[in-house]
């Protein structure tokens, strides 16, 4: 019984050009969302320690947010940590915000172990100590760093009328993603490595009558990037694979 | 004709909706309302009374400056729920009054009261950087059963958030508002013990206690 309706609906648009030309511009608005800007993405690696992550063993990844003119985004945490979490392939991650509240609070700001060796101290603490095994955690990753945007041109102008609305102009931005990943090994009480994620990316927006944005997804690429390096880096190398 | 009359409505309507945001756009109304996790550890061998004042329970804080919007913040119901979250959780035993110096129950250590001394907080605006912050510093004030003073110390926190992207300036200072808080129940914490007096005060309580043990054994 759908079917009369949707053949009803598509005669209107046909009588109505105004209509029709707006869905058209909506359609190539819809096509630039789904297309993006380029972004390069660059990742380093120093490894001190082959991955030793075993069945039941977790993974905690944190932001850091101690510097004062910027933070770590929860998003790109959350990002990263979605993208890793795998436990048919071994990973297994704890979310950031879960952990840090069942250890409120020795991973605030404020009061976050900032070397491997402060870890030491925060196991004098045998609730700490007890919380941390029934978690499993083997390794705390530390993610510091920022998205940015680092220069942007060009204008934008819309006006409504009495004939109808709309934008003309040419907009375009440089982001750029800076991220280091430090991997401590919580069982050894080391530093098992560093990951550094450098992603640049250009958006640009035309906008003729209707603005469209061709957006370059610069954090969403150093976090797939990194995802990707961690689970390598975490991972046992004959299970590095699966 | 009816179109004309139509569009002169429209644009009476446009012009009320216009003057009513005008009006409302310089004041903002935040109110903080957050959970906050009980710390981990062990508690001190204390047995505390906190009184929380209706002051610090309803605490709003206004400003209404010439070179700002006016803005009130209403922190009362987040830092109760943290003071009683926190402080429930520092000592062996926790009992929450309901006035104070008033009808205190025997057998209390210490009786901890705080007050709020000052909020300050900055917009993405005002400091080029494109984050929310917040200043919060508490007095703490620490009594004995007869109400003599113990310690006094002062506590600050430091709260911020990224850009309200996508977010209202009311819900982005809320945010911060609750990273401080988060901030300030950390250095109660973890600084309670760090306080000199306090130290003492703990020190001698944990030797009573060993004496007590000892005398017990024997």
């Amino acid at each position: 019984m759908e079917i009369p309706f949707a053949y009803g609906v598509r005669e209107i648009l046909k009588e109505d050009v105004p209509v029709k030309f707006l869905s058209a511009v909506f359609s190539v608005s819809v096509l630039a969302l789904l297309s993006s800007g380029c972004t390069t993405v660059v990742i380093d690696e120093y490894r001190r320690s082959t991955g030793e992550l075993a069945l039941g063993d977790s993974v905690v990844i944190l932001g850091r947010r101690h510097s004062s003119d910027y933070e770590t985004e929860p998003d790109l945490i959350d990002c990263v940590g979605n993208t890793l979490h795998n436990p048919k392939a071994g990973v297994n991650v704890i979310p950031e915000a879960q952990f840090v509240d069942a250890l409120y609070p020795w991973f605030e700001p404020r009061t976050a172990p900032m070397h491997v060796k402060s870890l030491g101290k925060l196991m004098d603490i045998p609730d700490v100590r007890d919380r941390m095994a029934q978690y499993g955690v083997k390794y705390i990753v530390w993610i510091d760093g920022s998205t940015e945007t680092t220069s942007s041109a060009g204008s934008i102008g819309c006006s409504i009328g009495t004939a109808g609305a709309g934008c003309f102009g040419f907009g375009t931005w440089d982001k750029e993603s800076d991220y280091e990943a430090s991997v401590w090994d919580f069982r050894d009480q080391e530093l098992s490595g560093k990951i550094s994620a450098d992603a640049q990316g250009t958006s640009y927006m035309p906008a003729i009558v209707v603005p469209i944005p061709l957006i370059a997804r610069v954090q969403n690429n150093a976090c797939k990037g990194m995802a990707a390096q961690l689970q390598e880096f975490l991972l046992p190398p004959q299970s590095a694979s699966r | 004709m009816n179109r004309l009359l139509n569009g002169i409505g429209a644009i009476r309507h446009l012009a009320l909706a216009a003057t009513v945001t005008l009006l409302t756009a310089c004041a903002h109304t935040v109110s903080v309302d957050g959970e906050f996790p009980a710390p981990v550890g062990d508690p001190h061998p204390l047995s505390v009374g906190v009184y929380l004042s209706e002051d610090f329970q309803q605490f709003t804080y206004s400003e209404n400056r010439d070179d700002r919007d006016e803005w009130n913040i209403n922190t009362g119901r987040a830092q109760k729920n943290l003071f009683e979250t926190v402080l429930g959780s520092m000592f062996q035993e926790t009992i929450n009054l309901a006035q104070y110096p008033s009808n205190l129950p025997q057998g209390l250590d210490l009786v901890i009261v705080p007050e709020v001394r000052e909020l300050q907080f900055t917009m993405p605006r005002e400091t080029r950087v494109n984050i929310f912050e917040v200043w919060i510093k508490y007095d703490m004030h620490a009594y004995n059963q007869q109400g003599d003073s113990v310690a006094e110390w002062v506590i600050t926190a430091y709260g911020k958030t990224p850009t309200a992207f996508l977010k209202s300036q009311e819900a982005a200072l809320a945010q911060a508002i609750n990273v401080a808080l988060r901030d300030a129940g950390a250095t109660l914490y973890t600084g309670f013990e760090r306080v000199p007096e306090l130290q003492a005060f703990i020190a001698n309580k944990q030797r009573a206690l060993t004496m007590k043990q000892t005398g017990d054994n024997e």
